[in-house]
């Protein structure tokens, strides 16, 4: 046999632990500049970075190390859960970049950081569906669709989970076999990916009717919900990276919950998006890849980040949203407005909670 | 005839997965990294990616070095600690049940999905028309409905042992559970009744793809196979269909270890990148029917694209070891055992010690309502000793069967042929049991029915005595051809005690009882 069971309340309670051991492990992505550009005789400043995983792809992208090397810069990266960042030991890095602005406030708490904090780019959560899912969700009043996206309702949605609707009880799933059992988005491990805590975030913010969750007993309020949220889904991935490719190859659910720069960056790739349908979440958390500055090059990084045209650009090219003017990620994502809603008309930014009352949320939902 | 030559050459390849499985044994050696090269411990079913690894070499300059084993074994590796240093990366059909143990997800950093294959049902295609079946329109509920009308019986490998028996348990369970959502111990209780109906269809156990596609063809009066789609895609004259309600997906991860370094892990971004590439899914998916991960490329030709629902996982590990549980000890059919055990005067000292310790080990294995019986010989049988380890009192029935194997003394000669003939007597037809044969032997036969005699025995023995195959262990100074014709004969198995240990040996047994 396998063993015995009942292991399940320590397994959630060791997911911290478990992502302070990755990162003391974790991925170095050492990214060697000043040699594509020429510039050989400038000295680069390395800047050590403990960086969110979804911006692997971000940093070891060739572009962005020749742009970085432009300005004088080597940047090596290791990853690390967002939420599990400010349990580390970070003497030694220069910057921490989570994907989320909870976890950022706080380690600049921890470790004395100046703010206002530099954001370089966001992304808004977004639901994935196939068309006949977004459909039949449509016809059911829980979303609207226009071509390939929509917006989902999320207080429709909350009722239906709170009373265990199936796809068998919404009208026109009946011709669709694959429509079946309880209608659930699925998400991330809440307690160890930045995905999965952010839906618990605008979740909740939705169940109590536009307040974001501050005390102990918002917390009890909410938790029964926020549990059903998360223990349908039974067994869930612990990055947003492996739920989207299962989706996007038609196997995995009808309803996965992935950052809008995943869908963004399939596009802007020019890969086939098959028939995949994008729900913003009228009440949606946005991931806030927010700098944490330990040192002065650091911040000086960060504020590049935020302003240097080349890499702006270089961020939309992997789907991110820069802070401030929106024209670089419009013009960008032009040939693709059927499928992403540029403005984010009809989308309300939920308020994240913070770090310690999100946890004690994921802990409770995981149970 | 036709049938079972293709069978035979589409399952060599998952037939390699089982005899590189037991050289390693238990514990793998520790080999030291090697630039260029990737120490993989892999699923064992994923030995048919020999060719695609192949183009992936020519590719990247990237060698994979395999080691297969069964995905449960495996994560048990990673979770003791055993894979840190010893290998670069970590592939298995899923990581699924890893994630239910902290200790075994710790050692992981990051996963990335290369391909999927849905657990389906493969049905012999007469038996499709005698059911009058659509393929598109069946259910789980239909198969249970003609496994309870006596239409239909199959075999599926054990799912303790095996990943693709694990991931058609949780499909099945979650489906005849009537489960909205991800399975709880009290769906796994409600389901119960029904699932014991449904695995009274169960005809074949193994522990591995490869022997269950063998032993299928070799029955001949099996109606289905319950695997993943890939593996039943690979057996000739099966209908594959994945059940309208819903299958549980494999999607075969490679995931990158925290005990490495980083430019190993590199290596390993590396090495999915490549196998991620449109030509490489392109040759994945028409190789070995599992099904691509990127938009760009199609399913191969034959593998049907409609939609199915994903069944949940269990989210936690007591619903998943509770279903594993209940399966072995109340759902299954039991198994009928005979140990047929040389304990002949070569066996003195050394190598009976063995066989106690590892027969004694095996005694924590055996499962409720599972008969076993003790045949020791040497000239001839020793003697006939049968316990069952029954639901209301385990442990009388283990605490004598541990007792008489340590009254085991060694002398006289070996009757190998004789003792076995003995062992057919003994077990008779099958009555609703997996019947086996266990022969563990350190020589070669000296006295009593010669090779020949048991050839004629076995012809002549009724049809359902001949379904009990002989699972012969290599150990000491065997005959390798003498072990290796009785398990061909009867459909067995050969197991190699002689590299791996004794212990090891017996407990892979165990899948295949």
């Amino acid at each position: 046999m396998l063993g015995s069971g009942s292991t399940l309340h320590r397994v959630r309670r060791i997911a911290g632990i478990v992502l302070a051991v990755l990162l003391i492990g974790g991925v170095v992505a050492a990214v060697v500049a000043g040699r594509q550009d020429g510039d050989k005789g400038t000295a680069t400043k390395t800047v050590r970075a403990v960086i969110g995983s979804e911006k692997a792809d971000f940093f070891a992208d060739p572009d962005v190390v020749k742009a970085l090397a432009a300005k004088g810069y080597t940047v090596k990266t290791e990853t690390s859960g967002s939420w599990a960042m400010e349990g580390l030991d970070l003497k030694g890095f220069d910057l921490a970049f989570p994907s989320s602005q909870a976890p950022a406030d706080a380690i600049a708490a921890k470790y004395h950081v100046r703010q206002p904090l530099p954001r370089p780019f966001y992304s808004p959560l977004v639901v994935v569906a196939h068309r006949s899912a977004a459909q039949v969700l449509a016809a059911n009043g829980l979303t609207t669709v226009d071509q390939h996206r929509g917006v989902l309702k999320m207080s429709a949605y909350l009722d239906a989970a709170r009373h265990d609707r199936t796809w068998q009880q919404l009208k026109g799933s009946g011709k669709y076999g694959e429509l079946a059992g309880t209608v659930y988005i699925a998400s991330t491990d809440p307690e160890t990916s930045n995905s999965g805590a952010l839906y618990l975030a605008a979740a909740s913010y939705v169940a109590q009717g536009g307040k974001v969750v501050a005390s102990n007993a918002d917390v009890d309020r909410t938790a029964p919900l926020m549990r059903k949220l998360i223990s349908v889904q039974g067994a869930q991935q612990s990055s947003s990276d492996a739920p989207f490719r299962d989706f996007v190859s038609g196997a995995g659910n009808p309803l996965v919950l992935v950052y809008e720069s995943q869908v963004a960056s399939l596009l802007i790739g020019k890969q086939d998006p098959g028939d995949l349908t994008v729900l913003y979440p009228d009440n949606t958390a946005t991931s806030d890849h927010t700098v944490v500055p330990l040192t002065q090059t650091g911040r000086d990084l960060g504020e590049l980040l935020s302003t240097d045209p080349a890499l702006r650009r270089l961020a939309v090219r992997h789907g991110f949203r820069p802070q401030g003017d929106a024209a670089e990620f419009t013009a960008a994502t032009a040939p693709y407005t059927s499928y992403l809603n540029q403005t984010l008309t009809g989308v309300r930014q939920a308020p994240v909670p913070t770090s310690a009352v999100l946890h004690e949320m994921a802990r409770r939902a995981r149970g | 005839m036709r049938r079972r030559l293709a069978v035979l050459a589409a399952t060599a390849a998952l037939l390699t997965a089982c005899t590189s499985t037991q050289d390693h044994g238990d514990k793998p050696e520790a080999t030291a990294p090697v630039p260029g090269t990737l120490r993989v411990l892999a699923s064992s079913e994923l030995s048919d990616m020999t060719p695609v690894l192949d183009q992936v070499r020519k590719d990247t300059g990237i060698t994979v070095k395999p080691t297969y084993m069964g995905t449960l074994d495996a994560v048990d590796l990673v979770a003791k600690g055993g894979a840190d240093q010893a290998y670069d990366a970590l592939w298995l059909s899923s990581n699924d049940y890893l994630r239910l143990r902290p200790d075994a997800a710790k050692k992981i950093v990051s996963e990335t999905p290369v391909m999927s294959s849905p657990v389906a049902i493969g049905v012999r295609t007469d038996a499709v028309a005698r059911l009058h079946w659509k393929p598109e329109d069946v259910t789980w509920s239909r198969i249970e409905q003609a496994v309870q009308d006596g239409e239909l019986t199959y075999g599926m490998t054990d799912p303790a042992r095996s990943n693709s028996g694990f991931s058609t348990l949780v499909s099945v369970a979650s489906a005849l559970s009537g489960a909205q959502s991800a399975l709880t111990d009290a769906d796994v209780t409600k389901a119960t009744p029904r699932l014991k109906e449904f695995f009274k269809g169960q005809k074949l156990t193994s522990g591995s793809s490869g022997w269950l596609a063998q032993a299928y063809v070799r029955r001949g009066n099996v109606d289905a196979l319950l695997n993943y789609e890939s593996v039943l895609k690979q057996i000739d004259g099966l209908t594959v269909i994945r059940p309208k309600d819903g299958v549980v997906t494999a999607d075969y991860p490679v995931s990158t270890l925290a005990a490495s370094s980083a430019g190993t892990r590199e290596q390993v971004r590396r090495l999915t990148e490549a196998l991620r590439s449109d030509a490489v899914q392109k040759l994945i998916t028409e190789r070995t029917y599992r099904r691509p991960v990127v938009p760009s490329v199609r399913p191969a030709a034959g593998l049907d694209t409609g939609r199915r629902r994903e069944l949940p996982f269990p989210g936690s590990r007591s619903v998943a070891d509770g279903l594993l549980d209940s399966y072995e000890n109340k759902l299954r059919r039991p198994s009928r055992t005979v140990y047929v055990l040389d304990t002949s005067g070569s066996m003195r000292g050394d190598r009976l010690d063995r066989l106690k310790k590892a027969l004694i080990g095996l005694t924590g294995d055996f499962r409720q309502r599972e008969e076993v019986t003790l045949m020791p010989f040497g000239s001839d049988v020793k003697s006939v000793r049968t316990h069952v380890v029954s639901p209301a009192d385990p442990q009388s029935g283990l605490t004598a069967i541990r007792k008489d194997t340590d009254a085991l003394t060694a002398d006289g000669d070996t009757a190998i042929y004789t003792s076995l003939e003995k062992a057919y007597e003994h077990l008779g037809g099958g009555k609703d049991t997996f019947t086996s044969i266990v022969l563990m032997t350190d020589g070669e036969n000296t006295t009593g029915a010669k090779a020949g005699d048991f050839d004629a025995f076995y012809r002549g023995l009724a049809p359902a005595e001949r379904e009990t195959p002989v699972f012969p262990i290599l150990f000491g100074d065997s005959d390798r051809a003498e072990l290796a014709h009785i398990a061909d004969l009867t459909g067995g198995r050969l197991f190699d005690a002689r590299q791996g240990s004794l212990d090891g040996a017996f407990e892979e047994i165990r899948g295949y009882q």
